[in-house]
């Protein structure tokens, strides 16, 4: 039960750091693939970057494990995210 | 304090701070309850839900039973919060359009390359939707459960999978834009 409230409340700071960035707007997810606008990009790269630093320092502070990692599997990855960037930059998403 | 407020009420923040604040939370997710963020898995969970309840025999396979169980699960409650945090977003910089005229099709490049018509806006979301949701059920997540979960683990899932969505989504891109590209 209170993982599940966590998860609404992070999902809270989830949907309002997307709609800071820009990306519940059609345009600004269209134009990184046209090259004119990569706010997406950085804003994507940079939470990467933080994410990355602080789960892995953590990890090696023992203080959390990681969960399951998403399964690698080659053809459907890629098939998945060829489909998926046709959705994308249709709606906007 | 002022600043931050002020900064709070702007539409637009600048990528690398929005940037932070995700990356904080996607930490918080995996040190609070273990867990990944994502968002297109739990439409996967509620259709189960509403499959196990209209068709049961259908819906009872290997995928609904084990890969996406139905149900109010973790990402399900996260979706909610999206979708609640994404209207906080909208309303503390004074663009929530809830309710408003135009609300539907608001978007001033989208109406110029697709026309102002709302029902096109519909259609075009719909049909595009399900390609997003397919895509990301083949590939096993999406931009958020993939792309920022995946990579923030280094998966290699997670790059082949970004590498597939620009190459697509620039093609696609440029189909539709063409001579405006």
């Amino acid at each position: 039960m209170s993982t599940l409230i966590i998860a609404l409340v992070l999902g809270v700071f989830f949907g309002f750091s997307l709609n800071k960035a820009g990306l519940t707007r059609y345009h600004k997810i269209v134009n990184i693939f046209r090259f004119t606008d990569m706010a997406v990009l950085q804003f994507i790269m940079t939470a990467l970057t933080v994410a990355m630093i602080g789960l892995f320092s953590l990890r090696a502070l023992g203080l959390l494990t990681f969960p399951n990692i998403p399964a690698t599997y080659v053809v459907g990855n890629l098939v998945g995210g060829l489909l998926f960037g046709v959705g994308m930059a249709l709606t906007g998403y | 304090m002022k600043t931050i407020l002020d900064y709070i009420h702007r539409e637009t923040w600048s990528p690398y701070v929005a940037g932070i604040l995700l990356g904080v939370v996607a930490i918080a997710a995996v040190w609070l309850s273990n867990n990944l963020l994502g968002a297109s898995g739990a439409f996967e969970n509620l259709a189960g839900m509403i499959g196990k309840a209209i068709a049961p025999k259908a819906f009872d396979n290997l995928y609904f039973n084990f890969i996406m169980p139905p149900g109010i699960t973790y990402g399900v409650m996260m979706l909610v919060g999206i979708f609640f945090g994404g209207m906080i977003g909208a309303a503390t910089s004074g663009t929530l359009m809830w309710g408003k005229k135009g609300a539907t099709n608001s978007d001033a490049q989208w109406k110029r390359i697709f026309g102002p018509q709302v029902w096109k806006r519909w259609l075009l979301a719909f049909l595009g939707a399900i390609i997003l949701e397919y895509a990301a059920g083949i590939a096993g997540g999406c931009t958020s459960g993939l792309v920022i979960s995946g990579g923030m683990l280094i998966a290699p899932a997670a790059f082949i999978f970004m590498g597939g969505m620009f190459a697509s989504g620039i093609i696609t891109a440029w189909v539709i834009y063409r001579r405006r590209y």
